[in-house]
C-alpha cells in the first residue's frame, strides 16, 4: 500500500506513542514531526521490578500473583533508577518477561477474576467476540501504555485476540494471549519521555502531557498513572501550573506515596545487594534468613513512619530512636520484644523505641546497614565507610588497586593485631592504601560496636573496641557520635535531594541550576521534610523541561 | 499499512497451521521460519536439532550419617566421605550441597515427611497436603510435546514412594514393576521418534503468532528514539527474536534422535514388594536402563525415582533388622563417629545413584552424553539419620543440564535454607523464578557458584 | 524422707505470684532462661559393665520375642521378620497386642501390661549413674554419681538403662526422647527458668522460678535454640514453681521441693518430680545453664509414656515390669507396692527475656558482654 511520507508518519504515531485519535490540534502533529526529525529524540526507561509489580497491582488488583524472576537491574551513579535508563532486555530477560506475562494473563482471565476484570461477557465462551475484546483491550491499554491506544492499535489487537480465541476455541484464552503480548511489549516494559515544543517558551521543548503524567506517577507512586492523572494529561490540565499543583498535591497526600518512598530508599540504601548476603551461622546464630529479610523491612518501616507518618526532619533519620521490630529481629539488637501472639501464629511488627543514649539510634545502626556492608565472618569498616560516603553523602570513593595485599585485614586471629582497627592501621601503613582508607575508615570504625551480623559488642578478641572517628574534620566517638555528626552535615541533605531527583528523572541534577538551588532551599525551609521535597521536585519544571541528557549538557557538568 | 500487514502475515501462517488442531496428527510442511538459527552451538546436537535438557529426581532414605559425612573443604578440591565413595569416578560431574535445613515456622514435624515437604515444595504445612513439588515446575517447562509429562518409579514396591507431586492432582503414583514400565513406554503405543508424523501444539502456535505482532512495533518505536535508545530497543528485539526462535522450534518436527534405541524386555519380577537390599539394587538398575532409554527416545524429559520410602525397610541378607530400625537403634561407633550398619545402606544407595548416573552417561547424544544434558537431583528425607533431623541435609546434583550448571563442587551452606538448592536447580533448568518457598523457607537468591 | 502425696502439691505450694515479687531486695537481678534440652539422664561410658548380658536387643529382637510369645517357633519368627520391613504387620501386631487377659477377657497389653508375664528384661548392674542422694535406705542399690562421687538414688536408670533407646551419652538424648523433643519443640509451648539474686555472678542465695510459656522455642540460624529471644509466661497457676537455692562455686543447688510443669509433648506430657534436687552449672561461657534434677517420679506415669507408644519398638511391657520392680518410695498402704521411683533428668537452658501476659518484662538474659564474641571466619564447615 502506498502512502505519503506525512501520512505514514501519522499512522506510525497513531500506532505509536502519541494518541493521534485525540490529537486534534495541529501542534500535536508538528510536535510529532519535530520529535521524529529534530535531534530531540524521546528517551526510554525500563520499569524496575517494583514498578512492574506495582503497575500490575494497580491495573489488575493486588490479588494477581506475580511469580517469576526479573532481569537484573543496573546500578549507575549509586542508583538503580539511573541505571534503568541504560538497560535493555536480554534474551533471558524476554523469556522471563514472557513467563511473567503469561502468569499474569492467565490469572486475569481465570474464572476467579474474569467477571471483575473484563468489562463484558462474550456471546459465547468458545469463540471470538470482537466487541467484548475491543472493550477489554481499550480499557487495559490506556493503563498499560499510559496513554489511550489509537484505534489502529486497538483494532490490530482485537483481530489478533479473535484469531487466538478461534484457534483455541476459547474467548478468554484469546484475551490472555493478547494481554501476554501487551505485557511483553516494549510499550509496557519501558516508559518514555516524548518531547514536544513548549508553547510558553518558543524554541524550547517540553515533555508531552502523557509522558509528564508517567514521569509524575512513577516518581511519586512508583507506578503507572491512574485514571485521574491520565485525564489531566488528556485535557492538558497537567500542563498548567495550577493543574499540575492539583495533581501533585493529590498524589503526595495519597497513601500510594509510600510505595515511592519505599522504592527510593531501598534503591538508595542498596538493598538489592542483600541477594548475596550470608553470615556464618556458627558465629552469628541469631542472623537467620528471617532476620535478613526483616532487617530491610525494619528500615523501610522506620523511614516511612518517620518521613510520612511523623512528617519528620530527614536528618533525624540518623538519630531517631524509634523503629519497628519482630520477635526474630529483637535478639539481634539484644532487646526484649513482648509479642503476645498465640503459639504458632506469625510474628507481629511492633513499634520499638531505644532508650536515650542507646548506640542503636538511627537507620545506620540498624542491621540493614551494618550487616549488609560486612563480609560473612568479620566487619569491614572500609565497606561501611564506603557505603556511607557513597549512599548517604554522595561522595565518590575510588576502587582499590588491583594488587593489594590483604594479609593483615583478613587475619582475624592475628596475635598482634587483635581488633579490626589494629589490622586496618597495619594495612594502611602501606602507602598505596593509605589515601583511600582515610576517606572510609574513620567513619566506618565508629560502627565497630556492631558486628558483622548487626549484634552489639564492646570488645574484639578480648580487647576493648575504640570507636572514635572523624568526618569532615569533626571528631566524634561511637555510633551515636557519628549519627550526630551526620545529622549536622549539609552533605546528608543535599545528597538525598539529588538522589530523590534522580529517582524521578533518571539522572542527577545539575548543581548550579537556579531552579535546583530553589528546590533545595525549599527543602531546607521545610525543615527537611522529605514529602515536601518530592512535592517541590514534582512541581518544578526541571523534572519535565528537558531530557536528562540535556540537563548535564546545559549545566556544563553534572554534580558527581 | 503496517498494522494490517502484521495481521496478514499472522493470518497467512495460521492458515497453514489450521486443520491440525485438537491433537490430530498429520504431516505438515510449515513455512520455514527465518529465525531458525543455531546461535548456541552447545545447545544443539550435530544435526542442528535442539536437545532439551532433561531432569531427574532420585530419592534415597535416611541421609548419609551424623555430621561426619560433611567434607571439610569447600569448592572443587574436596575429599568425598566414606558414604559417597561410590560416586568418586563422577565427582567432577556432580555437586554436593551440605548444611541446608528446613524451617518449621511453628508447624509440627512429621518424620520422613515434613523435611521432604519443605525441600521439594518450599512449604511446610501440618494441615495442607503435599502439593506442588518443584520438579513438576521444571517438567512443565521442559517436557512440552513429550509423550509422558514425567515418569515415576521405585524399587521398593510402594507406589507412593516418589515425592513428585502436582499442584492440582497431588502425589504422582510410582511404577513399581520394570516390566509394566517397559510395556507402558515401549509397548504397542510406542511410536518411533523418527516417524513422519508431527502434531504442533496450538498454544505454542498462538504464542508464536502473537509474538510476531510485538515484533512489528519495532519500527514505530524506533522513529521516536535517539541513537542510544534505539540501540537498547534493538537489543530488546534481538532478544525477542530468540524467544520467537524457541517457539518456532517447538512448531517444527523434531530431528531424529540418533541416540534412541529400544531397550530389552525386563523379566517379570517375582513379587512387587521386596526387602533385600540386593534385590532392590537389581530392580533399580532395570529401572535406570528403562528411564535412560525413555529419555533418549524423547518419550519424556523428566523422571522421578525413589529407592524406597523414607522408612526404608531394606535389610541385609540374613539380617531381619532393616535400615530404618538401625538408624534409630544402632549406637554411633565411638571411633568411626557414625552408625556402621546404617552406613552400609547409605553407601549402597550411593552405589545405586552412581549406577543410575552411569546408565545415563553411557548414552552418547551428539558431542555430549545424556548425563551431560541432564541434572539429577538426589535428595533424602533426613539430615542426621539417628535423630531424623531436618538439618544439615546432603543434596547431590549430577550432570550439568546442557552446560547450565557447573559441577565438581562441595557447597557448604551451614544453617541456610535447603530450598536454595531447589531454587538453584530450577533456575539452572530455565525456570524463570527469582525466589521460591514460603515463610523461613523462602529464598530470594540462588547458589551462584554452580550456575553457569 | 518427706514425700508429699502426688495430689498434695496443688494449692498450698502453688499460690501464683508475679515472679519478681519474690525479689523485693534492692539491687536484685533476675536472669531469664528457656529450657533447651530435657531428657532422662543417661550414663553409658562403660556399657559392658552396666549391661553385661546385652540381651534386650532392639526393635527387631523385641518383635521376634513377641512372635514367639504368640506361638511361633524361633525359625518361623526368623522368616516372618525378614518380610516385615521394620514394623510388625497388623495381622501379627494385633495378635501380639491383644494377647493379654484380664478377668478372662482378652486385653491390650499396652493398656494392661500386667495382663502378661514379666518378660524380665535386662536391667543395669553397673555402679555409676547420675543423681542425688534422696535418702532411700537401701545402700546396696545405690549408684555413684560420676561428677560428685556420692552415693545416689536413681532406680529408674537401673530399670530402663539397658534398653536400646537409652544407649546414649550426653550430648545425645535417649533416642526416642530425643526424637520427640526434636520433633515437638517447634510447636509445643516451652518452659522457663528464672533466677533472682543479689548478684548472680557470685555465690549466694537465689530464688528459682519455673513456668510454662505461651509460645514454643525459637531456633537460630544453626538450628539450635535461639538465645536472647523474648517469651511470655503462661499466667496459669498449675505450672508455676518457686524454689529456694544457693550458688556455690558456680553450681546452683536448691532446697528440695516438688516441681510440676505441664507439657504438650508425647514424652513430656508433664514434668512432675517430687522432692526435687538440682545441680546446675552456671559457669558456661555463653550463659547456658546445664545440669541435673533428681527426685521421685510416679513410675506408672513414666512407664505409660512408653506403653502409649509401643510402635517405637521398645519392650514396653518389660520396661513397665522393671520400673515396678525397682520403685523405691511411697509404698501403697494397702499393697506395700512402691508408687514412686528415684530418677534423674538432665537439662540445659539458654538465656532469654521473660515477660508476663500483662506485658511486663520480668527477666533478662545474662548480659551479652559476658558471652564470648567470636569474630572469625570458620575454617571448615560445621554444623
Amino acid at each position: 500500500m502506498k502512502t505519503s511520507n506525512r501520512a505514514r508518519r501519522l499512522l506510525l504515531l497513531g500506532a505509536g506513542l502519541l494518541p493521534l485519535a485525540l490529537a486534534s490540534s495541529d501542534h500535536r502533529v508538528r510536535a510529532a514531526d519535530d520529535a521524529a526529525t529534530a535531534a530531540e529524540p524521546a528517551q526510554s526507561i525500563r520499569l524496575s521490578p517494583s514498578q512492574y509489580k506495582q503497575s500490575i497491582a494497580d491495573i489488575f488488583g493486588g490479588h494477581i500473583a506475580i511469580a517469576g524472576r526479573f532481569e537484573p537491574e543496573e546500578r549507575t551513579e549509586g542508583l538503580l533508577a539511573i541505571g534503568a535508563r541504560q538497560v535493555s532486555v536480554s534474551s533471558t530477560g524476554v523469556e522471563r518477561y514472557d513467563d511473567l506475562a503469561r502468569g499474569v494473563a492467565a490469572q486475569v482471565v481465570d474464572k476467579d477474576h474474569r467477571d471483575t476484570l473484563l468489562p463484558c461477557k462474550p456471546k459465547a465462551e468458545n469463540a471470538a467476540d470482537e466487541a467484548c475484546a475491543r472493550d477489554f483491550i481499550t480499557a487495559i491499554g490506556e493503563l498499560m501504555y499510559r496513554r489511550p491506544m489509537s484505534s489502529a492499535e486497538v483494532e490490530s489487537k482485537v483481530k489478533a485476540s479473535s484469531e487466538a480465541a478461534n484457534t483455541l476455541h476459547n474467548f478468554y484464552a484469546g484475551q490472555a494471549a493478547i494481554l501476554s503480548d501487551m505485557l511483553i511489549s516494549p510499550k509496557f516494559l519501558f516508559r518514555y519521555r516524548v518531547l514536544e515544543p513548549d508553547p510558553n517558551h518558543p524554541g524550547q521543548q517540553r515533555l508531552d502531557a502523557y509522558s509528564k503524567a508517567s514521569a509524575l506517577s512513577f516518581f511519586l507512586w512508583n507506578s503507572t498513572p491512574d485514571k485521574m492523572l491520565l485525564k489531566a494529561a488528556e485535557t492538558g490540565e497537567i500542563n498548567t501550573k495550577e493543574g499540575l499543583k492539583r495533581q501533585v498535591d493529590r498524589m503526595v497526600s495519597s497513601p500510594r506515596v509510600e510505595g515511592a518512598v519505599r522504592a527510593f530508599f531501598a534503591d538508595m540504601l542498596g538493598f538489592s545487594e542483600f541477594e548475596t548476603v550470608a553470615k556464618d551461622p556458627q558465629f552469628f546464630p541469631r542472623y537467620t534468613l528471617t532476620v535478613k529479610d526483616q532487617s530491610q523491612e525494619q528500615t523501610l518501616r522506620t523511614v516511612v513512619d518517620h518521613l510520612i507518618a511523623r512528617q519528620g526532619d530527614y536528618r533525624d533519620l540518623f538519630t531517631t530512636p524509634h523503629t519497628f521490630l519482630t520477635s526474630s529481629l529483637a535478639p539481634i539488637y539484644g532487646v526484649p520484644l513482648i509479642d503476645k501472639t498465640d503459639n504458632g501464629q506469625p510474628e507481629h511488627w511492633m513499634p520499638y523505641s531505644f532508650q536515650p543514649g542507646d548506640p542503636r539510634a538511627g537507620i545506620l545502626a540498624q542491621a540493614s546497614f551494618v550487616a549488609l556492608h560486612s563480609p560473612a565472618g568479620r566487619t569491614s569498616p572500609t565497606g561501611r565507610g564506603k557505603a556511607l560516603r557513597e549512599n548517604i553523602l554522595c561522595q565518590a570513593v575510588p576502587p582499590p588497586p588491583g594488587n593489594v595485599d590483604f594479609k593483615f585485614v583478613q587475619d582475624t586471629s592475628n596475635p598482634v593485631y587483635k581488633t579490626t582497627r589494629d589490622r586496618l592501621t597495619a594495612h594502611r601503613s602501606e602507602a598505596m592504601c593509605a589515601g583511600c582508607h582515610k576517606i572510609t575508615d574513620p567513619i566506618g570504625l565508629a560502627l565497630e560496636n556492631f558486628d558483622s551480623a548487626g549484634g552489639y559488642r564492646t570488645t574484639e578478641n578480648g580487647v576493648q573496641i575504640d570507636t572514635s572517628g572523624e568526618l569532615s574534620g569533626v571528631k566524634f566517638d561511637g555510633p551515636a557520635g557519628l549519627a550526630k555528626v551526620l545529622h549536622d552535615d549539609p552533605a546528608v541533605t543535599s545528597c538525598v535531594a539529588k538522589k530523590a531527583f534522580a529517582f524521578g528523572a533518571g539522572q542527577l541534577p545539575a548543581a548550579n541550576d537556579a531552579e535546583w538551588v530553589g528546590i533545595q532551599k525549599k527543602f531546607t525551609d521545610s525543615h527537611y521534610n522529605f514529602v515536601e521535597l518530592l512535592r517541590q521536585i514534582a512541581l518544578s519544571d526541571l523534572l519535565y523541561k528537558l531530557p536528562p541528557s540535556k540537563v548535564a549538557a546545559a549545566a556544563g557538568q553534572s554534580v558527581q | 499499512m503496517a498494522a494490517t500487514s502484521v495481521l496478514e502475515r499472522m493470518l497467512n501462517r495460521r492458515r497453514v497451521l489450521k486443520g491440525m488442531m485438537a491433537g490430530s496428527a498429520i504431516t505438515v510442511g510449515l513455512p520455514t521460519f527465518d529465525c531458525l538459527l543455531n546461535d548456541n552451538g552447545n545447545a544443539y546436537a550435530a544435526t542442528g536439532a535442539p536437545l532439551q535438557p532433561r531432569f531427574a529426581t532420585w530419592f534415597w532414605a535416611l541421609g548419609l550419617g551424623e555430621a561426619d559425612w560433611r567434607p571439610k573443604d569447600a569448592g572443587t578440591n574436596y575429599e568425598l566421605p566414606i558414604q559417597l565413595q561410590a560416586l568418586k569416578p563422577i565427582q567432577k560431574k556432580m555437586n554436593l550441597f551440605s548444611g541446608g535445613q528446613v524451617f518449621l515456622d511453628g508447624q509440627s514435624n512429621s518424620t520422613h515427611y515434613t523435611g521432604v515437604q519443605g525441600m521439594m515444595t518450599g512449604k511446610v504445612s501440618s494441615t495442607g497436603g503435599y502439593f506442588g513439588s518443584f520438579d513438576t515446575v521444571i517438567t512443565d517447562l521442559i517436557a512440552q510435546g513429550t509423550r509422558f509429562r514425567s515418569i515415576e518409579c521405585t524399587a521398593s514396591g510402594d507406589p507412593k514412594a516418589t515425592w513428585s507431586s502436582r499442584l492440582d492432582t497431588g502425589l504422582q503414583p510410582s511404577e513399581v514393576s520394570p516390566l509394566a514400565l517397559y510395556t507402558r513406554i515401549f509397548g504397542p503405543e510406542y511410536k518411533d521418534p523418527n516417524a513422519a508424523e508431527f502434531t504442533p501444539d496450538p498454544d505454542v502456535m498462538v504464542r508464536h503468532s502473537v509474538l510476531s505482532a510485538v515484533k512489528d512495533e519495532r519500527e514505530e518505536l524506533m522513529r521516536l528514539l535517539g541513537a542510544s535508545d534505539r540501540a537498547k530497543l534493538d537489543n530488546y528485539f534481538t532478544s525477542l527474536r530468540t524467544l520467537e526462535q524457541k517457539l518456532a522450534f517447538q512448531l517444527q518436527k523434531p530431528e531424529p534422535l540418533a541416540a534412541c534405541t529400544k531397550p530389552g524386555v525386563p523379566e517379570k519380577e517375582k513379587e512387587q514388594a521386596l526387602t533385600l537390599a540386593t534385590d532392590a539394587m537389581e530392580r533399580h538398575n532395570q529401572f535406570a536402563v528403562l528411564l535412560a532409554h525413555a529419555l533418549a527416545c524423547g518419550q519424556t524429559r523428566s523422571v522421578n525415582y525413589a529407592m524406597t520410602v523414607g522408612m526404608s525397610g531394606l535389610r541385609m541378607e540374613g539380617d531381619p533388622t532393616n535400615h530404618h530400625t538401625y538408624t534409630h537403634e544402632e549406637p554411633i561407633d565411638p571411633v568411626l563417629g557414625y552408625q556402621v550398619k546404617s552406613a552400609w545402606f547409605q553407601s549402597l544407595y550411593m552405589k545405586a545413584l552412581y549406577d543410575f548416573a552411569m546408565t545415563m552417561d553411557n548414552i552418547q547424544e551428539g558431542d555430549r552424553t545424556l548425563l551431560d544434558r541432564m541434572v539429577i537431583f538426589a535428595y533424602t528425607d533426613h539430615g542426621a539419620p539417628r535423630l531424623h533431623s531436618i538439618r544439615n541435609y546432603p543434596v547431590i546434583t549430577i550432570g550439568s543440564g546442557n552446560g547450565r550448571m557447573k559441577t565438581g563442587m562441595h557447597i557448604p551452606k551451614s544453617g541456610d535454607a535447603v530450598t536454595r538448592v531447589g531454587l538453584t536447580v530450577q533456575q539452572a533448568m530455565g525456570v524463570p523464578i527469582s525466589e521460591w518457598g514460603f515463610g523461613s523457607n523462602r529464598v530470594t537468591s540462588s547458589i551462584s557458584e554452580v550456575l553457569a | 524422707m518427706n514425700l508429699r502425696k502426688y495430689l498434695g502439691l496443688s494449692a498450698a505450694s502453688l499460690a501464683f505470684a508475679i515472679p519478681l515479687s519474690v525479689s523485693s531486695v534492692a539491687r536484685a537481678e533476675t536472669h531469664g532462661y528457656v529450657i533447651s534440652w530435657f531428657a532422662t539422664a543417661t550414663y553409658n561410658l562403660d556399657r559392658k559393665a552396666s549391661c553385661p548380658e546385652n540381651r534386650n536387643g532392639g526393635r527387631t529382637e523385641n518383635y521376634h520375642r513377641q512372635l514367639t510369645q504368640i506361638g511361633y517357633t524361633e525359625a518361623e519368627a526368623d522368616e516372618i521378620m525378614k518380610t516385615q520391613g521394620g514394623t510388625l504387620e497388623a495381622k501379627y501386631e494385633t495378635r501380639v497386642a491383644t494377647r493379654g487377659s484380664v478377668n478372662g477377657k482378652p486385653a491390650i497389653i499396652y493398656n494392661y501390661p500386667e495382663s502378661v508375664a514379666d518378660p524380665n528384661i535386662e536391667t543395669v548392674v553397673g555402679k555409676i549413674a547420675y543423681g542425688f542422694d534422696l535418702g532411700v535406705k537401701n545402700d546396696k542399690m545405690k549408684f555413684e554419681d560420676p561428677d560428685t562421687h556420692q552415693k545416689i538414688d536413681n532406680q529408674l536408670w537401673r530399670a530402663v538403662g539397658c534398653t536400646h533407646s537409652f544407649d546414649t551419652n550426653p550430648p545425645d538424648r535417649p533416642y526416642f526422647e530425643d526424637l520427640t523433643w526434636h520433633l515437638m519443640i517447634d510447636s509445643a509451648p516451652a518452659w522457663s527458668v528464672m533466677l533472682t539474686g543479689d548478684d548472680l555472678s557470685k555465690d549466694g542465695k537465689v530464688t528459682i522460678t519455673m513456668d510454662l510459656l505461651t509460645q514454643h522455642l525459637k531456633r537460630d540460624a544453626a538450628g539450635n535454640v535461639l538465645t536472647g529471644a523474648t517469651y511470655v509466661i503462661d499466667s496459669g497457676p498449675r505450672s508455676h514453681n518457686v524454689l529456694q537455692g544457693e550458688i556455690k562455686n558456680g553450681v546452683l543447688s536448691i532446697t528440695p521441693k516438688d516441681i510440676y510443669l505441664e507439657g504438650e509433648m508425647p514424652f513430656y506430657a508433664e514434668i512432675a518430680m517430687h522432692d526435687t534436687h538440682m545441680r546446675i552449672n552456671m559457669k558456661s561461657p555463653d550463659g547456658t545453664l546445664s545440669g541435673y534434677w533428681g527426685g521421685f517420679l510416679d513410675w506408672q506415669r513414666y512407664a505409660y509414656m512408653y506403653t502409649a507408644r509401643p510402635v517405637n519398638g521398645q519392650d514396653v511391657v518389660g520396661m513397665w515390669h522393671a520400673l515396678k520392680k525397682f520403685a523405691d518410695a511411697d509404698p501403697d498402704p494397702k499393697t506395700g507396692q512402691n508408687r514412686m521411683i528415684s530418677a534423674t533428668w538432665r537439662m540445659e537452658a539458654v538465656p532469654a527475656f521473660l515477660a508476663t501476659e500483662e506485658g511486663k518484662l520480668v527477666a533478662s538474659p545474662v548480659p551479652v558482654s559476658t558471652a564470648p564474641q567470636p569474630e572469625k571466619v570458620a575454617a571448615a564447615p560445621t554444623n
